[in-house]
């Protein structure tokens, strides 16, 4: 587990820009806000979860959540097609800001291509460490 | 940055434009307001949960889902809007969403003032009078790569029109919808006695805004723009897009204000049903209405209770119901006070 202050990253993960993490087990990919993303997000209110069977493109929204009136995306890292999406969370969206790297999961997807995974960043690495040290400057977190 | 200064412009095109203008990655500040009266739901709202289509196909009031959050809402030429579209990396959009909403409304907030009707922020996204009444609506949405930021300032506002478009469990409920935004929601007439003129309400909101986004330069929309606004319209247009599905609950809730809900909940006792319509203020239970169909002595135990919870904490609800029952020797069987508690949601 990698820890900057008050966040934690499991250093088998592998994150995104918009502060999605994405694990790999065989070819399926389970995604999720990192607990840095879901305080961003702040409470939120409601997940809209995909239909399963729909394609996804990588670094195209797919899925969103509202938190404050306010409506955000969650872009797909890799491309592939949704396997099954976190019923749970419709009902109970908390479980995204309370849980985010457990039962707050968001969706599978079968990729296409797990190559797709080596354009992101593992928590260990010092570009994950600077990154996360820009993104609480610009949030002020 | 561009201000686009468009006057009263069709109802669609109101929504519209500022759905184009980040698909094009144009940033920009609109001030209009439309031409036609129309009701606008959230995203993720169910519309057949949330408005009375039947009576809005009727009278001819279109209907349209936004891609930003919040409630449904009744829109009319008497609230005029700002839509501020903003690339994400823009330093103006850094910060958390508190703080955004907070950089962003305080200039509303000021409008207002300039106008004779001091108001401020509330966290996290309202612009309340002194007396803490809401008299402005917001949301935000990230759209492609950018942020928009969509709010009004309510000259006027058509409460009877707002309360009938919503679906609503009964009259009670709606008549309770009504009074709570009579008391919780105010516009410039009701605080000045008059509606400012055009040129005064959208001044302030330039003169404000520009302290906060810098000098804003006013322009014509872009043709581009219009021509995202023609792509879009099918599918904003399209059943499948108004009926998409969403929130789904059980019971009815209509949010007036960030502390102010009226709710009602249905609870199905061993005795009998139970039904309870409340506006919630905050975790207090501003005024309660009780029925449902179950048997209970003395008769008028309902509306004793009714009287006894309001005003009070739901922390407290618990106590109060089993004292009621305690000293008032009430008969309900098969509805114990906890039946009480689950129906009030404390």
């Amino acid at each position: 587990m990698t820890t900057i202050d008050r966040f934690e990253f499991p250093d088998e993960l592998y994150y995104t820009k918009d502060h999605v993490w994405a694990r790999a087990e065989g070819h399926i990919v389970t995604i999720g806000l990192s607990q840095f993303g879901q305080e961003l997000a702040g409470q939120i209110v409601y997940v809209e979860v995909p239909r399963v069977g729909r394609k996804v493109a990588k670094g195209e929204p797919f899925m969103s959540m509202e938190s404050g009136k306010w409506v955000g995306r969650i872009k797909s890292p890799v491309n592939g097609t949704i396997v099954e999406a976190n019923e749970e969370i419709e009902w109970e969206c908390t479980l995204v800001n309370q849980e985010p790297y457990g039962r707050g999961w968001l969706a599978k997807i079968q990729a296409a291509d797990l190559n797709d995974l080596n354009d992101l960043m593992r928590a260990d690495s010092p570009e994950f460490a600077a990154f996360i040290a820009a993104e609480r400057a610009k949030y002020k977190k | 940055m561009h201000l686009y200064p468009l006057g009263h412009v069709p109802w669609l095109e109101s929504q519209l434009i500022y759905h184009a203008q980040p698909r094009l990655g144009l940033e920009g500040l609109n001030i209009l307001a439309p031409r036609e009266p129309y009701v606008c739901i959230g995203y993720h709202q169910d519309l057949a949960q949330e408005v009375d289509v039947a009576y809005c196909r009727e009278r001819a009031i279109p209907i349209f889902r936004r891609e930003v959050g919040g409630g449904a809402v009744y829109l009319d030429g008497n609230q005029i809007f700002y839509q501020l579209i903003l690339h994400k990396d823009n330093p103006l959009a850094q910060g958390d969403k508190a703080a955004f909403y907070q950089r962003m409304l305080q200039p509303v907030a000021e409008a207002y003032g300039d106008l004779g009707v001091p108001a401020r922020y509330r966290p996290i996204n309202d612009v309340i009078t002194l007396e803490g009444r809401k008299i402005s609506g917001t949301g935000a949405a990230e759209i492609g790569d950018c942020l928009v930021l969509v709010g009004n300032l309510i000259a006027d506002f058509d409460y009877e029109t707002m309360a009938r478009v919503l679906r609503v469990p009964d009259e009670k409920y709606r008549d309770k919808v009504f009074k709570s935004m009579r008391e919780n929601l105010t516009t410039l007439r009701r605080e000045l006695g008059r509606v400012p003129s055009w040129e005064e309400m959208t001044e302030a909101l330039i003169r404000r805004f520009e302290e906060v986004l810098g000098p804003l330069e006013p322009a014509e929309l872009p043709r581009a723009v219009y021509e995202e606004v023609e792509r879009l319209k099918p599918q904003f247009l399209s059943a499948e897009w108004l009926y998409k599905r969403g929130k789904s609950r059980a019971g009815r809730e209509v949010k007036i204000a960030s502390d102010v809900h009226v709710v009602q909940r249905v609870h199905k006792a061993p005795g009998g049903l139970l039904r309870a319509t409340i506006e919630l203020k905050g975790e207090r239970l501003a005024s309660v209405s009780l029925s449902g169909d179950f048997f209970c002595y003395p008769p008028n135990a309902v509306s004793e209770l009714e009287a006894a919870l309001e005003g009070v904490p739901l922390s407290e609800v618990a106590d109060i119901v089993a004292r009621f029952y305690a000293t008032h020797k009430v008969e309900t069987p098969g509805v114990s006070p906890q039946d009480w508690q689950k129906v009030l949601g404390a």
